[in-house]
């Protein structure tokens, strides 16, 4: 059985204390048990987290949803941005299945990045590398007035701008990025094709600006 | 939270009535709300319909509702379908009023560990995959909404007979899948569900393709061309036929037929196409074994299903056995070749004829079908049938005194009923039966020692062997190469009894 790899690389930098740290947990619970009620999900898609405040690391390795547990997030430091793009391009070497003539492969990941600040490393660096990743979608969002929409520009096309980082804000965008794993995960079963643009996904929530 | 009120397009002054909360459910193509008492939706088509979608819609709702329910027997097909009553029309935007589905399609209680999923829809994407009834996963289904390998041969013979019926009148559903099917395993019922996508071939071009797992080769192999090209392959009679197929085998064996360990191509697309489409082969094709899941590769979660060594096609019995073979072998390719519908529902019918209960109370399926051998063993827990096994094989009469086997036996178990569709040949079990045909003639009990058929309806019941007749209320000894006249009249039978397991 094919997966469908999902990556959420979430900042956890010191601008995320309280209340956005708070959410984002929250979102990402809500993401799980909203998956949970789609048996297409659970079938096909695979969910890892990597978060990046001074360095980055994976917090939870490439888990199908129902073994899916979500740990500890602490939010300090700054924003290694470059350092996250790299670790991601890492974990996609080492997860994610090539089809090879014995075996057959995983679809392309998706990709979700939230950021609510400005890059602190060479973060140009990180994007080169992950230039070199097949992915099948990667979503960048801005989250709050503060977060660097140009650089998420130049890692993709698909930028989403938060205009807050309160609780209500953050979680209509897990509600929107739940929706979207669930319709890729839907569609790879409905009609063996992966989704490769924007515009294929479930229309994001108001709240959301998408940056063009 | 708003009431709104909408118009029914076909008839003047009509009027439906919706709850707006902003949120409607969102499905593939349109957004559905519930009517304030709930016994209907009303589902909005987001993108503007064009004239023949229109058409097509009243159609539906107007000519083909009529000649389905309001006919003799039309009940019958209420619960078979969840079929468009109306067609209403706000800001340009179409919508179908439909009656809301029986509660049974609602899961009662979902995921045995939690809540998450109680009251939803019984989608049978639950129900196909092996890992929901896994006990070691996490997310398995309750064991009270899982029924027993039984329910779902009373299952597919309902959406069988839901296609039959379509093929009947002439249309093609054209999009059978997971989410359009929904099953409910503990009423041992099924629902065919958005019909409006029906198509009536020449009239109404079909508008989508289907659904992957279920969508027939040749349309996958042909999608590349222009759809006014004469070589695309659309959707037809003959890819639900295809899609049928495929369902049955994943609700008796919970796993794809085709989905195997073939690798066609290194790019994951490419390779998906390839092996539903143009490539497509069976896995369990008993001479092309390059399609075979892999050993090394099957996900433990999805155990013994995934393994066809274990658990082969065949365990489904002889009839279903010759039914798959014509559906994914020759038939693969050949649409001509598939199965219709009515095939399938007289072999799942047929094949509950050889179904016996497995002795072991813990068994999950709690019954197989008989393997025809002289020591039966039940396929999946792998318990040996207890104590000797009587099987009456059924024949008819060819011309005076020459009678002919029927290809159709009947195993014997204790509290088994005898029907008027065994006794005669005429009377044939399908959805015409009345409620009076359904009453059993006769049963098998073990007595002291010895199976026997207690006549209760039979009126001229003999033991051909020893030249008795056998009046209601009395009974019949089964041994071995007794012969038993069921029925003297027009159609009756004669029944060979064999004793296995001895």
């Amino acid at each position: 059985m094919r997966r469908l790899p999902v990556y959420l690389v979430l900042d956890t930098s010191g601008s995320m204390v309280g209340e956005p740290i708070e959410a984002v947990k929250n979102g990402v619970q809500l993401m799980i048990s909203s998956l949970r009620q789609n048996p297409q999900a659970i079938e096909t898609a695979f969910i890892s987290i990597i978060t990046f405040d001074s360095m980055a690391r994976q917090l939870v390795p490439l888990t199908e949803l129902a073994a899916f547990q979500m740990t500890e997030i602490k939010a300090s430091g700054t924003t290694a941005l470059g350092d996250a793009l790299k670790v991601l391009s890492r974990c996609i070497d080492t997860e994610v299945a090539k089809t090879t003539p014995e075996q057959k492969g995983d679809w392309k990941p998706m990709v979700f990045i939230m950021t609510d600040g400005i890059p602190t490393d060479n973060w140009e660096a990180g994007l080169a590398e992950y230039r070199q990743r097949k992915t099948a979608l990667t979503v960048a969002c801005a989250a709050g007035a503060k977060a660097d929409t140009a650089s998420l520009k130049k890692i993709t096309d698909t930028v989403v701008q938060l205009d807050t980082t309160d609780a209500a804000t953050i979680s209509r965008f897990f509600t929107w990025v739940s929706a979207s794993i669930s319709a890729t995960s839907t569609k790879i079963e409905s009609s063996g094709k992966e989704v490769t643009g924007w515009e294929e996904l479930p229309p994001p929530p108001a709240e959301l600006n998408i940056v063009v | 939270m708003i009431t709104k009120t909408v118009f029914s397009i076909i008839t003047n002054g009509r009027t439906y009535q919706y709850i707006d909360n902003g949120e409607p459910m969102r499905g593939g193509m349109k957004d559905v709300y519930f009517s304030p008492d709930r016994s209907y939706v009303v589902a909005f088509y987001r993108d503007v319909q064009d004239h023949n979608s229109r058409e097509r819609l009243i159609k539906i709702a107007t000519q083909y509702y009529d000649s389905f329910f309001k006919r003799e027997g039309g009940e019958y097909y209420k619960d078979l379908y969840s079929w468009p009553i109306d067609v209403v029309e706000q800001n340009r935007k179409l919508g179908i009023v439909v009656p809301t589905y029986n509660r049974n399609f609602f899961f009662q209680k979902g995921y045995a560990a939690n809540d998450l999923i109680r009251g939803k829809e019984k989608e049978g994407k639950w129900f196909a995959s092996p890992k929901f009834r896994n006990k070691q996963f996490p997310l398995r289904l309750d064991d009270t909404e899982l029924g027993n390998w039984l329910s779902y041969f009373q299952i597919c013979v309902n959406i069988s007979r839901g296609v039959k019926r379509l093929h009947a009148a002439g249309l093609a559903h054209s999009d059978l899948s997971y989410k359009n099917v929904l099953v409910d395993p503990v009423t041992k019922t099924a629902a065919i569900i958005d019909i409006d996508g029906l198509v009536v071939p020449g009239l109404f071009p079909p508008d989508v393709i289907g659904t992957a797992d279920f969508i027939a080769p040749e349309v996958l192999a042909t999608k590349h061309l222009d759809i006014k090209d004469p070589n695309r392959k659309l959707p037809s009679r003959l890819t639900d036929l295809h899609a049928l197929a495929v369902m049955i085998y994943m609700y008796l064996l919970y796993r794809h037929p085709l989905k195997g360990g073939k690798i066609h191509d290194l790019d994951t697309e490419k390779d998906d196409l390839l092996a539903m489409g143009e490539k497509a082969l069976f896995i369990e094709h008993p001479t092309d074994t390059s399609n075979r899941p892999k050993q090394n590769q099957l996900n433990p979660k999805e155990l013994p299903w995934t393994d066809v060594t274990k658990i082969p096609y065949t365990v489904t019995g002889p009839y279903l056995k010759a039914l798959f073979e014509k559906a994914f072998i020759e038939g693969l390719h050949q649409p001509m070749q598939r199965p219709i519908a009515n095939e399938w529902e007289e072999a799942l019918l047929k094949t509950t004829d050889l179904i016996q209960p497995c002795s072991n109370p813990g068994c999950q399926q709690k019954w197989y079908v008989f393997d025809n051998s002289t020591r039966p063993r039940c396929p999946f827990c792998g318990t040996p049938h207890q104590g000797t096994l009587p099987v009456l094989d059924l024949y008819y009469q060819f011309k005076e005194g020459v009678w002919r086997p029927e290809d159709h036996r009947l195993m014997v178990y204790n509290n088994q009923y005898l029907f008027g569709w065994h006794v005669n040949r005429n009377l044939i079990r399908n959805e015409k039966l009345t409620p009076e045909q359904k009453v059993p003639v006769g049963y098998f009990t073990f007595h002291q020692g010895n199976w026997v058929l207690v006549n209760q309806k039979l009126d001229s019941l003999k033991d051909v062997t020893e030249d008795k007749e056998i009046p209601p209320g009395e009974m019949v000894a089964l041994t071995d190469g007794k012969k038993l006249l069921l029925s003297r009249g027009e159609g009756g039978r004669i029944v060979v009894v064999t004793i296995a397991n001895k």
